[in-house]
């Protein structure tokens, strides 16, 4: 063919190769590194690294098994086989003979075994031929019969062979395998001896990155079943929200947290802790006998840890609380809970950053953010704890910082008031509820609604104190009370604090706070009712009423001191809220009550609270007149004059116009707003400007404050404020500063926790800096909080999300639980935990009472132990029985409504899972059942400490003997009062009920068994029982032998204590009736001033026209 | 963001390649500095009481070694003692008719030169492992007083309780690193047996609380080297090997004193305490 012609172009065919064989390079460059991009993922070098910190261990293991392994046994066993292996060969024509016998047997069998089936098969057929022709009458029937006959006898024949040989056959088997038996067992012996140590040789395998698994993992070939991979957990009831739908978490943290399920791999800090608390644990019996073994090889597993040379650091840690979060046996597991339902973040994400970890602290901040480059994170900066970590602004849910994990509780136990093993978020929302945050910020959930005022009533604030007081007290709480709850509205950083306020501005704002608080002063006492309280009839006496407050019970809620010695300083200081427990901070601290009031006002408040406030939190302790004198005179005695001596400056009339104004422009023009202005004396426009000021500062939230009802509360709601998105929040110019609480440099960092935690501590820190008129100012109060309790503060805020949980997940929604929980926010709202223990916890008056024996009782098992109607008509009127006539604190009558009773009485019955009523009372006893009892009762001596003859519930008489150390209740109540089944069990067991009891353990536990042991199995036959010992043979018919097995077995002798307490029992005690114990209730008399016309303008109009008004 | 990228593969790369190496772990224990601070804390304390030897039972007592050195002395109260009142034993008949004359309070006893009773004096701290022995100490409730009033053991040493009364006795022990226990002895000569798995140096309360006036207290030791002041106080520490040694004194009324102490080889030391009252 003839060469064609090239066809002429005008472009260069080698620049195009060029062209494309660059760019062939390119694109398979850039599909390598798509490939390689995609391929690495930092969570890869988190699971390699644990997988190398696996090896390590299973190699340390390994090693130690080998150790244990019995070396001598081995190689004795490993000669044996090779013994025997010798004696065969010498043996060898022997073997082989006995072998060859057996494969003769065994073919013998075969035949005979095979001649068998067929004859039996052969056999059955002829049997019907046999049958069929005698029935059909055929004439070959006979002989059809004879030759069934004949093939049975030959079948037996057949069988008898078939045991023959199968005999023989055996006997030839045991022969050979007396030569390879030997062998065998020495093999399966040996296969026991290692079996630890080829478990973890597989194991090895696993976690090597070598063989298999290193072309599992390569890149490209890793989509079939990579040891490398995203780990997750589906959790289909708890969601995301990702705006306008809700989609089901998927957590995906254990892709690098992967020890986090797997005990093992704790801390030593953590693993210190656990070991303490399980040792703990076997050593008070609580662990079945069936697990006591796992518990023990768990604490050999944890001291390892703690003797190991290095420290697991995270992400490898294995979670601290297994037993509570994550471990399959918990009541959070993994696979129902995940991750993020508590601590928040990111659920799917897989990269630090992403995920929303947040730094708890400026310095680990600090450490989080540094790396070689952020650009180039690797092992060089992560095994620095290096994570070039920047905050990211569009995460909606970053984690909760460490010191907030707790606050992850809040969205699923939001119906409890107690969270039992929840320490840190008890703490927490008791410090809410204490300082009453509910009140200014409403917060709809159901542990803080429902709860009471946390300020007192002052429509009748001029009964009590003086307006020079008042005015004081407003200015600044603290110089009165360091412990008090009331916070600072005025005088604070922005408004007064020269480092940022301007000198000219500083004058006008001390002007207008002070016009501020004369308003709010005069407007309190003009509007306050004058009702005349009688002061006590005789001289009381101081020292007697010291007495009565530091016992009858008044120290369970109240602190009477303001200086303490610091422990570390050893210098005198103020004291602070949390020198106390949470409970004695309910009431008020009583230092200087006798300069805020007088003696008529104090006599009549402690005869009955309810007197002067119907809503008053304060119980009636039931003070006679006499008592009541005494206290009065001692508090009195409480003084506090420097407070008074405080100049006050008058109000200015200008700063009071220019205030007043303010509020009358808004509906007025500037014109009518001066005219009405000078038509009102200055009282008046106190009075007008007061009742402006309360509704700014929202002191009706916390007050009953008469013309203010049903206003809606000052603050910001809280509901949702855990899940406000972070630019919302206001964090102004100010980053760092000086907290004027205790000096310390504070740090606001970039995040919502950080935001909430300075404005709890520091309310107004985010006006630094900012222009903002007078009006316009923070005006959230300083509260004067510490570092604790603005922490619990900031949990709280945090846990409060919009995170929708499925019902099944919530805590506490069934009804049972629905009832509890009612009682124990009653129990949390009356400070039943200051005299007594609740759910393990409370009894803070015991700092106070030095003697134990004399402290009120633990309630723990009050649900078991109180009849329900006996603690009902007990809660109503205390007065209706006393049990221990020797105490000197009461129980307070605190005038609960009959639902409030029932609600305590019935969260009482469910967590003692008793019944509320029963039949008991009515039950026959066998009168053997009372004698037995009632000898067993003298061989214990119980008669020692409990008194036995009846007596009248109301008035017992008070002991004889000087020392009442060794009393024990009258048993004769017990009837009445104690639960049938309980009086057994508490006899055999008192201090596991109510560790610390003074009542004794007659039944003490075998340590091995657990069983209860008698003291009296050995006492009945020794000479001082012989009269006891003839009282009982009666009541077994003379059967010794039988009464010695009844002395032995302590459920049977506590059930005849029982029978013998229920007999003696008195039947009758008074109904509860509280109303006999209140005072005639004084009518108020009119308020001294004519009350104001509704407001015209402003808020309270803007609320009656519904539409609200946020601030 | 191009750059970036790049940089990541070339980690790729990296990661790959730092497979094996997983080096320069010592510089991130600087992890929570403090956690580190409290585990080693936590540590230490786990150790000392996981040191305490278990029940030896054997009944061996430690080996003493020839250099074996003693510590005797003699503790006084500087101060005159105070008065003791009489116990009011009114509330159990049976009490009262044990004694004729009336009994002091056991809280400060004294001898004719301000001797002090009822000290206890122990070595602070002792290296090495110490068996218990198996001999019991018995605490007496005799004519409703605790005989002795001030009481030692060991670690897994036997402690028997018995009622020598005729009356109900409970005792009721209220140590606060072991277990509490209180436990009813209504019968004449009755014996009960308990242990102690752990040392708690600083001796406990033991009350009846049937009678308020019974008081003892106790200490439980994790080596021999102790002893309780007797009448004429004075004590003895034997078989001490030699060595630098804190030796404290500690009294339920006047509190604890230390001295520093060093004792050579088959040295007899004498070590005197004055309490100041």
């Amino acid at each position: 063919m003839k060469p064609q012609e090239p066809i002429p172009h005008n472009y260069s065919m080698r620049g195009l190769n060029l062209i494309f064989a660059l760019s062939s390079i390119g694109l398979l460059m850039a599909t390598g590194l798509i490939v390689g991009y995609d391929y690495v993922r930092g969570w890869k070098w988190f699971q390699r690294e644990f997988m190398r910190m696996q090896q390590e261990r299973i190699e340390s293991d390994l090693r130690a098994a080998q150790l244990e392994t019995n070396k001598t046994q081995l190689a004795d066993l490993d000669r044996r086989v090779r013994e025997n292996e010798v004696d065969i060969a010498r043996h060898r024509d022997q073997y082989v003979l006995a072998q060859k016998d057996l494969d003769r047997w065994e073919g013998e069998h075969y035949a005979a075994d095979q001649d068998f089936r067929f004859a039996k098969a052969r056999l059955d057929a002829q049997r019907y031929i046999a049958e069929a022709s005698v029935v059909e009458k055929r004439s070959d029937g006979p002989r059809q019969l004879a030759e069934y006959k004949r093939q049975d006898r030959h079948f037996n024949d057949l069988v008898l062979r078939l045991q023959d040989v199968t005999r023989k056959r055996d006997a030839a088997k045991a022969r050979v395998d007396v030569w390879l038996g030997k062998i065998k067992t020495e093999e399966d012996k040996r296969k026991e001896l290692t079996a630890s140590v080829d478990l973890l040789n597989k194991q090895l395998q696993t976690v090597q990155l070598t063989g298999p698994n290193l072309i599992l993992n390569l890149p490209m070939l890793d989509f079939v079943n990579p040891t490398f991979k995203v780990d997750q957990v589906v959790l289909s009831d708890l969601f995301v929200d990702v705006n306008y739908m809700h989609v089901p978490r998927v957590d995906r943290c254990m892709t690098c947290h992967r020890a986090i399920d797997r005990p093992g791999f704790e801390s030593k800090k953590e693993a210190a802790r656990l070991t303490q608390e399980l040792q703990q644990k076997l050593d008070s019996f609580q662990i079945a006998q069936e697990k006591r073994k796992d518990v023990e090889d768990r604490i050999a597993q944890l001291k390892r840890i703690e003797d190991a040379p290095q420290d697991t650091l995270n992400p490898w840690r294995t979670h601290p609380k297994l037993d509570l979060f994550v471990g399959s046996a918990s009541p959070h597991p993994l696979l129902d809970f995940g991750c993020t339902a508590c601590h928040r973040g990111q659920d799917r994400a897989t990269e630090f950053g992403r995920a929303g970890h947040v730094p708890a602290s400026p310095r680990m901040e600090r450490r989080w953010a540094s790396a070689v480059s952020t650009l180039l994170p690797g092992p060089w900066d992560y095994n620095k704890r290096h994570w070039a970590w920047e905050e990211n602004p569009f995460n909606e849910t970053p984690m909760y910082p460490r010191q907030y994990y707790e606050a992850g509780c809040i969205k699923c136990h939001s119906g409890q008031t107690w969270v039992d093993q929840g320490d840190e978020i008890n703490k927490a929302t008791s410090t809410v509820e204490l300082y009453g945050c509910y009140a200014c910020h409403k917060i709809n959930n159901w542990r803080f609604t429902d709860l009471r005022r946390p300020g007192p009533d002052l429509n009748g604030i001029a009964e009590k104190t003086t307006p020079e007081w008042a005015f004081r007290w407003i200015s600044e709480p603290h110089n009165f009370r360091s412990t008090t709850r009331m916070p600072s509205f005025f005088y604070q950083r922005n408004m007064i604090d020269p480092s940022v306020v301007p000198a000219p501005e500083r004058e006008q704002n001390i002007r207008y706070q002070d016009a501020e608080i004369h308003s709010l002063v005069t407007y309190l006492f003009s509007k306050s009712s004058h009702r005349p309280w009688q002061p006590p009839a005789g001289a009381g006496d101081a020292g007697r009423g010291k007495q009565l407050v530091e016992s009858v019970g008044c120290m369970a809620c109240h602190i009477d001191s303001e200086w303490l010695k610091d422990e570390k300083s050893g210098q005198n200081r103020l004291a602070r809220r949390d020198d106390y427990p949470l409970e004695r901070n309910y009431g008020f601290n009583l230092t200087g009550v006798g300069t805020k009031t007088h003696a008529a006002w104090i006599y009549n408040w402690v005869k009955n609270p309810k007197n002067y406030y119907a809503d008053a939190p304060m119980p009636s302790l039931r003070l006679t007149d006499q008592e009541a004198a005494d206290v009065t005179a001692f508090l009195l005695t409480l003084q506090k004059p420097q407070f008074m001596t405080s100049t006050i400056r008058p109000p200015d009339p200008a700063a009071v116009h220019d205030l007043a104004k303010g509020y009358l422009v808004n509906t007025l023009s500037d014109r009518d707003a001066e005219a009405k202005l000078r038509a009102m004396p200055l009282h008046d426009q106190l009075v007008f400007l007061g009742q402006r000021s309360i509704e700014k500062y929202g002191c009706y939230s916390c007050h009953n404050i008469k013309g203010f009802e049903g206003l809606k509360p000052i603050g910001t709601e809280l509901t949702v404020e855990g899940s406000k998105a972070l630019h919302l929040f206001d964090f102004g110019f100010v980053h760092d500063y000086i907290s004027a609480e205790d000096g310390k440099h504070e740090h606001i960092q970039d995040n919502v926790a950080s935001w909430v935690y300075n404005k709890v501590r520091n309310p107004r820190i985010y006006d630094d800096k900012r222009t903002k008129t007078y009006g316009d100012k923070l005006k959230m109060p300083n509260f004067h909080l510490t570092q604790d309790e603005a922490r619990r503060i900031t949990m709280v805020v945090l846990g409060l999300t919009k995170d929708l949980v499925a019902p099944e997940k919530m805590a506490a929604l069934d009804s049972r639980s629905r009832l509890m929980e009612e009682g124990r926010k009653r129990v949390s709202q009356h400070n039943c935990r200051g005299c007594h223990v609740v759910d393990g916890k409370g009894r803070a008056i015991a700092s106070t009472i030095a003697d134990t024996n004399f402290l009120p009782p633990d309630l723990s098992p009050e649900g078991s132990r109180a009849q329900s109607p006996w603690l009902f008509n007990f809660l109503k009127d205390p007065t209706v029985m006393k049990i221990r006539p020797w105490l000197n604190v009461r129980m307070p009558t605190f005038h609960f409504t009959d639902q409030e009773t029932n609600t305590l009485v019935t969260f009482f019955a469910e967590e003692g899972k008793a019944a509320q009523f029963d039949t008991m009372r009515a039950m026959h006893l066998p009168a053997a059942n009372v004698v037995i009892g009632k000898t067993v009762f003298d061989m214990l001596r119980c008669a020692q400490c409990h008194v036995m003859a009846p007596v009248d519930p109301e008035n017992p008489p008070k002991p004889t003997v000087a020392d009442t150390t060794s009393l024990a209740p009258n048993l004769t109540l017990a009837k009445l009062r104690l639960r049938h089944d309980w009086i057994a069990d508490w006899i055999r067991r008192p201090n596991e009920m109510i560790p610390g009891t003074r009542m004794p353990t007659n039944f003490p536990r075998d340590a091995a068994t657990g069983g209860f042991q008698s003291p009296l199995a050995m006492a009945i036959d020794t000479p001082q029982f012989a009269q006891y010992k003839s009282r009982l043979l009666p009541y077994f018919r003379g059967d010794e032998k039988e009464l010695r097995r009844t002395m032995t077995d302590a459920v049977a002798l506590t059930d005849y204590l029982r029978d013998y307490i229920w007999s003696i029992g008195i039947n009758q005690m008074r109904a509860a009736s509280p109303d006999g114990e209140v005072p005639t209730v004084l009518q108020p008399s009119t308020p001294a001033t004519p009350a104001m016309p509704a407001l015209k303008s402003g808020r309270l109009e803007r609320v009656q026209a519904g539409r609200g008004g946020g601030r | 963001m191009m750059m970036k990228k790049f940089l990541n593969v070339l980690f790729a790369a990296t990661l790959v390649l730092s497979v094996h190496c997983g080096k320069g772990k010592e510089a991130s224990r600087e992890e929570e500095g403090q956690d580190d601070q409290e585990a080693q804390t936590a540590t230490v304390a786990a150790t000392t009481a996981s040191t305490a030897p278990v029940a030896a039972g054997g009944g061996a007592a430690a080996p003493v070694s020839a250099d074996a050195a003693t510590v005797t002395g003699v503790v006084k109260l500087a101060a005159a003692p105070p008065k003791m009142p009489a116990l009011q034993m009114a509330a159990d008949p049976y009490c009262q008719s044990q004694h004729t004359a009336p009994v002091l309070d056991e809280e400060v006893v004294t001898g004719p030169g301000g001797e002090l009773a009822n000290v206890f004096v122990y070595i602070k701290q002792v290296s090495g492992n110490y068996p218990a022995p198996s001999t019991p100490v018995v605490i007496d409730q005799h004519g409703c007083q605790y005989r002795p009033h001030a009481l030692a053991l060991q670690v897994g040493q036997p402690l028997q309780i018995k009622n020598s009364d005729a009356t109900l006795h409970n005792i009721h022990a209220l140590p606060s690193v072991n277990p509490q226990f209180n436990e009813g002895q209504p019968v004449q000569g009755m014996v009960s047996t308990k242990k102690f798995d752990k040392p708690e140096i600083t001796p406990f309360r033991i009350k009846c609380d049937v009678h308020g006036w019974m008081k003892a207290y106790m200490a439980v030791m994790p080596h021999p080297f102790y002893s309780i002041s007797q009448g004429n106080g004075s004590f003895t520490i034997a078989n001490l090997p030699p060595g630098q040694y804190t030796i404290v004194a500690w009294h339920e009324k006047y509190g604890q004193q230390e001295q520093q102490l060093t004792v050579g080889a088959k040295e007899s030391k004498a070590v005197n305490f004055t309490f100041k009252g």
